[in-house]
């Protein structure tokens, strides 16, 4: 493109006051971009008042600097060039907030993820680049203007999905802070997988009682409706504002009104395939099963009529896959190391001597767990590791089952062990749950589990806005884990229903009523509905219904008029930037 | 090898071989003053396996052993390994090598 063809960037009003943070991010920038280059260059821009080098931005002292430079120097618009944002808009329309500049007159530049990680090699390149993204940045905050947040009102009620320990307990805690509750849950009994076990670690309780404990709370309170054998059949509206319709057990659909939804759609247990290690074989049983054999017995052990003298566990059945093929699991279940050194010392307890054999790949009995494994150790259980690559192999010979490894700690030795009962320690799956996933448009992990926004500091929320994770649902737990993010999902719902309002971001679309001549392609082009005809004086037009619309912007490049644009992604916005990053040095 | 747990189990009752508690840090192996090779972490897991052919095949480590204690002082497990090693060579001596008249 020559200098003749370039149209002229759009006008800006006035001229800006911006301020301009390039941040070192203690060297994952500044090791490959030459910041103080950066800020010199975007320094000597008419519209910038203020810019400065820091080491972490992010950090109490760079926020309390960019707080200073805009109350000293009077900015009207930021800019910090730092890392993606997704970690840290909010940090710094935070810091805008508190300096009294409004927060939407922020923009971040991303040059970490999209520049120095990505240039290692080339730290000329790297700079250049970075000056054009911060000069895009700037000219998108040059062209900002002030927003207030949407505020909504919302309803004081929540639906929770799926009746397992997370759901049940997720229902009690929200009932106890006055939200009311609906449970649905598509089986024909509450209690979810907690409800199969008689004695779950670590304090020996019975998880069908914890189960029974749970329903009976639930029993007593009012303003929880348990609806089993039922099915969220659709979602609409918004964070606050939901309307959802279940199908209830006799096939009725009927509507509800909830501000929040907990999605606490539990696990199954991994099933291994017929002939995986054995399976199928008789006395060759999963844990879950091997569970229901020992319940709550206390006499010695029999299966199927016959005494068991010797188990051997073969861990990490259908977890941490290293094979990496379609659908393999490769995580860690987390409960099963625990839960069958558990089991071991249960089984030492019956009454008669049983010889137990542990084939591990890593014991992860992690925190408090440690000592059901040294329990176990000192009951008599021996454990032989096994390799990734080189899986136990079990057979049927002449009767009796044989388990064949080699062991690594007796330096790889071939190890053979006759034994009454192989019992497969598998793990966590997520459940196939197809409709009810494109009913909430949740995103799934890789692993197959909902996920979570930030794995840290955002646990049990999602991208979807009102709709939160519970147990499970979200990734491998123990009953504790579970119940620890029910607790965690309750404070986040309960936290917005009970204020009574939500604020929402105003970046949404807008329609320009005097350009638009309603052809509605806009409101097909939205995959949340939120755009509606409407008429004014004579004229048909779209509206859009701000509470609901995400800024995704799918109306805009349909629009022929160009009538509607996304609030902080203006068309004088975009094409400005376009300009910045396209003008040479 | 073939696991058999009666040999651990026989040891356990009448000489008190315990090693349970042993999680093959090999710290024991290292600070051997003597250095033989699977000695006595490696012994110890064929005693727990029942590999009792094993455990005959190093006859001459189990009797070379000092007795220093120098594994056992430092065993994060707390295994009391040189009184385990008492009861393999009194083991030995009367299975194997037709010494020890006390019952094993």
């Amino acid at each position: 493109m020559t200098e003749e063809q370039a149209p002229d960037p759009p006008p800006t009003p006035e001229r800006r006051r911006v301020g301009v943070f390039i941040c070192q991010c203690g060297g994952n920038i500044s090791d490959y971009v030459d910041t103080e280059k950066v800020r010199e260059t975007l320094e000597r821009d008419p519209e910038v008042a203020h810019a400065e080098v820091q080491m972490f931005a992010c950090s109490d002292a760079g926020q309390g600097a960019i707080v200073k430079a805009i109350r000293e120097k009077k900015l009207d618009g930021l800019v910090v060039a730092s890392c993606s944002p997704k970690l840290h808009t909010l940090t710094f329309r935070g810091a805008a907030r508190r300096a009294g500049l409004n927060p939407y007159e922020y923009t971040q530049a991303n040059v970490r993820e999209q520049d120095s990680w990505a240039h290692t090699h080339d730290r000329e390149g790297a700079t250049t680049k970075a000056v054009a993204i911060a000069r895009a940045a700037l000219a998108h905050t040059a062209r900002s203007r002030p927003l207030e947040p949407i505020r909504t009102e919302t309803a004081p009620a929540a639906l929770v999905v799926g009746a397992g320990v997370a759901g049940l307990r997720a229902a009690v805690g929200l009932s106890d802070l006055g939200v009311s509750v609906h449970v649905v849950e598509r089986a024909e009994q509450a209690g979810g997988q907690l409800a199969r076990w008689d004695r779950i670690f670590p304090n020996d309780r019975s998880g069908k009682e914890i189960v029974r404990g749970l329903l009976e709370e639930v029993a007593k309170r009012e303003n929880i409706v348990l609806f089993t054998g039922a099915e969220l059949v659709s979602k609409e509206g918004h964070l606050g504002d939901f309307t959802v319709h279940v199908r209830t057990r006799t096939g009725e659909v009927i509507p509800l009104k909830v501000g929040a939804i907990v999605v606490a759609t539990g696990y199954e247990p991994y099933r291994p395939a017929k002939g995986e290690l054995g399976y199928g074989l008789e006395g060759v049983i999963t844990l879950p099963e091997y569970e229901e054999l020992l319940g709550d017995g206390t006499g010695p052990l029999e299966y199927h009529g016959r005494p068991v003298q010797t188990v051997t566990y073969v861990y990490c059945v259908g977890s941490r896959d290293a094979s990496g093929g379609e659908g393999s699991h490769t995580y860690c279940s987390r409960y099963c190391c625990s839960a069958t050194s558990f089991a071991a010392i249960r089984t030492g307890g019956r009454g008669t001597p049983v010889h137990q054999y542990h084939l591990f790949r890593d014991v992860r009995t992690y925190g408090k767990y440690e000592s059901l494994y040294e329990r176990a150790l000192a009951s008599g259980s021996v454990f032989l590791r096994y390799r990734d690559d080189a899986p136990p192999k079990v057979a049927l010979e002449g009767g009796r089952l044989v388990v064949r490894l080699s062991d690594q700690l007796s330096g790889g030795a071939e190890v053979e062990i006759p034994t009454d009962l192989v019992v497969l320690v598998v793990g966590m799956v997520p459940r196939e749950n197809a409709a009810l996933t494109g009913v909430l448009k949740l995103p799934i992990g890789r692993e197959g589990f909902f996920n979570e926004i930030h794995q840290k500091l955002r646990p049990v929320e999602t991208v979807v806005d009102g709709v939160f994770l519970a147990g499970t649902a979200q990734g491998p737990k123990n009953v504790a884990e579970s119940v620890a993010s029910a607790l965690s999902s309750v404070s986040k719902t309960a936290g917005i229903l009970l204020k009574g309002y939500v604020d929402l971001d105003p970046l949404v679309a807008k329609v320009d009523a005097s350009a638009c001549t309603w052809c509605g392609a806009c409101a097909e082009a939205c995959p949340y509905g939120a755009i509606e005809e409407v008429v004014e004086g004579e004229k048909h037009i779209a509206r859009v219904v701000p509470v609901s619309c995400k800024g995704e912007g799918a109306c805009v490049p349909v629009c022929t008029a160009q009538a509607i644009e996304v609030e902080g992604y203006t068309h004088d916005q975009v094409l400005a930037m376009i300009d910045a990053l396209a003008a040479e040095e | 090898m073939k696991v058999d747990p009666t040999l651990p189990d026989r040891l356990a009752r009448t000489g008190g071989f315990n090693a349970s508690a042993c999680i093959n840090c090999g710290s024991c192996t290292a600070l051997c003053p003597l250095g033989m090779g699977p000695f006595p972490r490696q012994l110890f897991r064929y005693v727990l396996l029942g590999a009792r052919e094993e455990v005959v095949r190093h006859t001459e480590e189990i009797y070379s052993c000092l007795l220093c204690k120098m594994c056992e002082d430092n065993c994060p497990a707390g295994v009391h390994i040189a009184e385990n090693v008492r009861t393999l060579r009194t083991f030995l001596g009367r299975e194997e090598l037709g010494l020890a008249t006390s019952e094993v």
